[in-house]
């Protein structure tokens, strides 16, 4: 019995291996279905650990807002991801299709098992989600600009795309369109290139930055462009993927093993959301005073604005309000230093019929009873500004002369703004950020500027008025590569803010899950029918 | 009999009318149960609502909200039947009747709903703001509109409907005054009613394309054609380049002040070139000069740049003059209403609160007929049905009388429904086309 035991085994490994190549025979992956094997607890959080510093190494490239897969871009990554010793990942996502080498096989598997095991702890909140999915899509397009046209066509094959490409005559009836809209080629290229005809839907980010050429509902799309095909397919998977996981996660939750790991995970490098100030009560007094000292320049022309006009535009509330919910104004504090401002321009009834719910509403004490996460830099660069708007990023959304004028006005030196504006006008919006708050605070170090209360918390803690906590920053480099396997990166990983920000998240996501819709519409529709501007 | 009613009332004097026929917010709640009654298409917005039955619970598990008195609002409203809807709209007159998506499951039931409600369709809907040309118009600000400023509107209308149409081959589209200083498009199409959120997502931000740099005093517009404009910029300057010089040359004179000039000024988006258009305009410009003389001024400059193969102005700013036509006049879309999955709009055919008129529709190939300054109030209709029933004598009390059905063609009323009617024939008809294709 014993023997016949081991003699299976054996078999089975030997199977395994041969399978291995079978499983895993491109770079390039969907990521279709979850993984069956057995993995021992010590690799799964190695593994975890391993997709997690990828990720954020993507990461730290998009707060830089490069264009993903530009020359810059790709050095960046490039550069750290060999400083972080994921060279396996950097060969898997720069060598095109299918290499044979046993490294290559290991490292498709390991990155085929993280996937899903982050999956796991990013299915929990929509933030975290958001989050996931695009630093998974931005792998997954470097991967695939890697691949020659052969291994594209292969992998459309392999992978169940029936698309074909136009003939001469079908594309001579739409090659005017084609000259015009097709970016990114030269018409020489455009007259070369095979070209697809798709509806709409299945290339939106080609469609949204206008990109190819669209008639009666199609799309016509290059081979160079294929990957946003492809990419929405992924993304689709991917996020069914999360909502599968997300079912499914109490049970492996019972597992005390894996919970620890996962909990412990999805903080820890995303960073904190700033919904909870603990350690701080800000007197809306004091205001004025820190919008020069302390905020970064987003909010504080959202400030000024308010107290010149006394009124700000739906967005413009969102993103203030709960910038001063997270910087510590309390919710009396608020609805008074709305009302002050606000009543200055209208009645007391209408502020108390039109506003007052809103600001209740953001602190988590009325409709979804959900506290609201203050914005983070990603989004408020990534929102379009509309007419009459002062919220958003100004490094971006300001003419570069009328910045130029703003940072003088309060008090940078002509050398200083050109520090500033070097980054600014090369679109590294919060580097020029990190390089005002250096500037205003003569800080020897440039700080990682990703979220606006993360710069009033830096800044607070220049001036001596806060202590640095120790937790929430990403761990120490040298303590994390030489032994993962070791307990040492778990209590590393573990904090009170963790514990905390956990149980938020948990409550949050279930209280926004059956109300999410209701606050949503709710929100809109007061902006749009209610208030006069 | 009813369309010569009508002629004769189109006819009437305009002046006298309006006098007549003031509008005052205090009386409305009066006169709506019998604007619901005798003129709300209540069979058209339910067959608009219900697509021809053409998918399970598309009409009962629409979410529909009411706006009562004193600002009562009620959500989570649905109905299963016509009569049923009618039945409430009548009891409850409410002042606003907003729609939203279609839900997964019954609105009413959401408290108990684990999960909360899901939206599984609704129309993709533009909303357009005359308050968001602002800095542009010259006649109006706010909420006041006149046929000066209307005509952004009339392009915004154009440009967009043949986007949609051209482009991503949507049909059923229909357009409604917003009862004072907007336009809301509604897309009626089976995919377009599907599109998931990134979808919508990606069809607004196609269609927005203009980005507001911000200034000390305010924004600027600007627009980006690239290298080599995208098709649908090309075919929008097409559509708006003939009217820049009647809308923004002599109606509105937007250079026509330092101001005004320093708006054209902030439009280029090259610091240096910026000043010396300055110079250049200071030295050759009197203060107060005609927008008129401005613009060939700075179009005499511009041409004159571009020869110098070193300047900003053959390279970044080639297409400045049609980036800075298209800046001022393409359609200003709120893109968090399209983006929005859930948003509650307004239904055609409501009162607008505050100037007592309906949300007509209008058809987009006659938008330039369009007049938002006559378009009836409820005060006005009221009058005319009073009227016609005093000429007629032959109306009855009784509720099911045959000629109640159609009381809004008697009145000025009608061509919004019809517009309406010959967009409900076309949908129902390419539902019908789509049922025998199965």
């Amino acid at each position: 019995m014993e023997f016949g035991l081991k003699k299976r085994a054996r078999h089975e490994v030997k199977v395994e291996v041969a399978s291995l190549e079978t499983k895993y025979p491109h770079n390039v992956m969907m990521y279709h279905y979850p993984p069956t094997e057995d993995v021992h607890i010590d690799e799964f959080e190695e593994l975890a650990l391993e997709r997690l510093r990828l990720l954020r190494v993507l990461d730290r490239a998009s707060t830089r807002n490069l264009r993903v897969l530009s020359d810059e871009w790709k050095e960046i990554v490039s550069a750290d991801l060999t400083r972080e010793g994921l060279r396996s990942y950097l060969r898997l996502c720069s060598n095109g299709g299918s290499g044979k080498h046993e490294a290559d096989i290991q490292t498709r598997r390991r990155d085929y098992l993280s996937h899903f095991i982050l999956r796991l702890a990013y299915c929990r909140s929509e933030d975290l989600a958001r989050w996931f999915v695009a630093r998974e899509m931005e792998l997954f397009r470097y991967k695939f600009a890697a691949l020659s046209s052969a291994e594209v066509k292969q992998f459309l094959e392999s992978n169940g795309f029936e698309i074909h490409p136009l003939t001469e005559a079908q594309k001579d009836e739409v090659k005017d369109g084609l000259y015009e809209s097709t970016a990114g080629q030269s018409v020489a290229k455009i007259e070369l290139l095979d070209f697809y005809k798709v509806p709409f839907t299945q290339v939106l980010d080609l469609v949204r930055g206008r990109r190819c050429y669209l008639k009666a509902g199609y799309a016509y799309v290059n081979t160079h462009d294929l990957v946003s095909l492809v990419g929405t397919k992924q993304q689709d998977e991917i996020e069914q993927g999360l909502q599968a996981a997300k079912t499914m996660v109490d049970d492996v939750e019972a597992d005390d093993r894996i919970s620890r790991t996962l909990k412990a995970l999805h903080n820890s490098y995303t960073g904190r959301d700033y919904t909870v100030c603990r350690d701080a009560a800000v007197p809306i007094e004091s205001l004025d005073q820190l919008s020069k000292t302390s905020m970064p320049l987003c909010m504080r022309i959202c400030h000024e604005h308010i107290r010149a006009n006394h009124h700000i535009k739906h967005t413009g509330r969102m993103q203030y309000g709960l910038f001063l919910k997270g910087i510590g104004v309390t919710l009396e504090d608020s609805l008074r230093f709305w009302r002050e401002e606000f009543t200055k321009k209208m009645d007391s009834d209408k502020f108390t019929r039109s506003y007052e719910y809103n600001i209740y509403h953001n602190y988590g004490k009325k409709g979804s009873m959900v506290n609201y996460t203050p914005y983070s830099c990603a989004k408020i660069i990534k929102d379009v500004a509309g007419p009459g708007d002062c919220h958003g990023c100004p490094y971006k959304n300001m003419d570069q002369g009328s910045l130029k004028s703003k940072l003088s006005s309060y008090g940078l030196s002509a050398s200083a703004i050109e520090e500033v504006m070097f980054f600014v006008s090369r679109g590294h919006y919060q580097i020029g950020c990190g390089k005002y708050f250096q500037l205003t605070h003569n800080s020897p170090v440039e700080p990682s500027i990703n979220h606006p209360n993360n710069y009033f918390e830096e800044s607070q803690m220049a001036m001596g008025n806060r202590q640095k906590r120790a937790n929430g920053s990403a761990p120490p480099k040298a303590r994390i590569r030489p032994d993962i396997k070791g307990h040492g990166d778990r209590s590393m990983l573990m904090g009170d803010d963790d514990d905390e920000l956990w149980r938020i998240a948990e409550t949050q996501e279930r209280i926004m899950q059956s109300q999410k819709d209701i606050s949503e519409a709710f929100n809109d529709d007061l902006d749009l029918t209610q208030i006069d501007y | 009999m009813p369309e010569q009613v009508a002629d004769q009332e189109n006819q009437a004097p305009q002046q006298q009318t309006t006098a007549v026929h003031a509008y005052n917010p205090e009386v409305l709640q009066d006169m709506l149960p019998v604007y619901y009654r005798r003129l709300f298409p209540h069979l058209p917005f339910y067959r608009w609502l219900s697509y021809g039955s053409s998918e399970d619970a598309i009409f009962s598990n629409r979410e529909i909200s009411f706006t009562l008195q004193d600002d009562i609002y009620i959500r989570y409203l649905c109905f299963d039947t016509q009569a049923e809807l009618e039945k409430e709209i009548c009891s409850r007159n409410p002042i606003k009747i907003d729609i939203g998506p279609v839900m997964h499951s019954k609105p009413k039931n959401h408290r108990s709903i684990p999960g909360g409600l899901t939206p599984v369709q609704r129309e993709l809907v533009f909303d357009i703001d005359m308050t968001d040309y602002d800095e542009v118009r010259t006649c109006c600000s706010g909420a006041g509109v006149c046929l000066k400023c209307w005509k952004f509107m009339v392009l915004a209308a154009r440009v967009l409907d043949v986007a949609l149409r051209e482009d991503f081959g949507f049909e059923h589209i229909i357009w409604i005054f917003s009862g004072r200083r907007g336009i809301h498009c509604w897309v009626c199409d089976h995919q377009a009613r599907h599109l998931d959120g990134r979808g919508r997502y990606a069809v607004a931000e196609y269609l927005n394309i203009i980005t507001y740099a911000s200034f000390a005093g305010g924004n600027s517009p600007r627009c980006s054609m690239g290298d080599r404009p995208h098709h649908s910029l090309k075919r929008a300057l097409k559509i708006v380049e003939p009217m820049f010089e009647e809308i923004v040359l002599e109606d509105q004179n937007l250079f026509g002040t330092p101001k005004g000039v320093t708006k054209l000024l902030n439009m280029v988006h090259d610091d240096a070139a910026r000043g010396e258009l300055e110079s250049y305009l200071q030295k050759n410009l009197e203060d107060g000069a005609h927008s008129r003389l401005v613009w060939e001024s700075f179009i005499k400059y511009a041409n004159s740049m571009r020869t110098s193969t070193t300047s900003a102005w053959s390279r970044k700013l080639k297409n400045i003059v049609a980036e800075i036509q298209l800046g001022l006049l393409y359609p200003r879309l709120d893109i968090n209403v399209t983006r929005g999955f859930n948003h509650l709009l307004k239904a055609p055919f409501c009162i607008h609160p505050a100037t007592g008129k309906v949300c007509v529709p209008f058809s987009v190939s006659a938008v330039a007929k369009f007049d938002p300054t006559t378009v009836p109030t409820i005060t006005q209709l009221l009058h005319e049905i009073n009227a016609f029933d005093d000429k007629s004598k032959s109306y009855m009390e009784a509720p099911e009388d045959k000629s109640r059905i159609k009381d809004h063609k008697k009145t000025s009323m009608f061509k919004g429904v019809v517009v309406f009617e010959e967009f409900l024939r076309k949908l129902e008809r390419s539902q019908k086309s789509g049922s025998l294709q199965f």
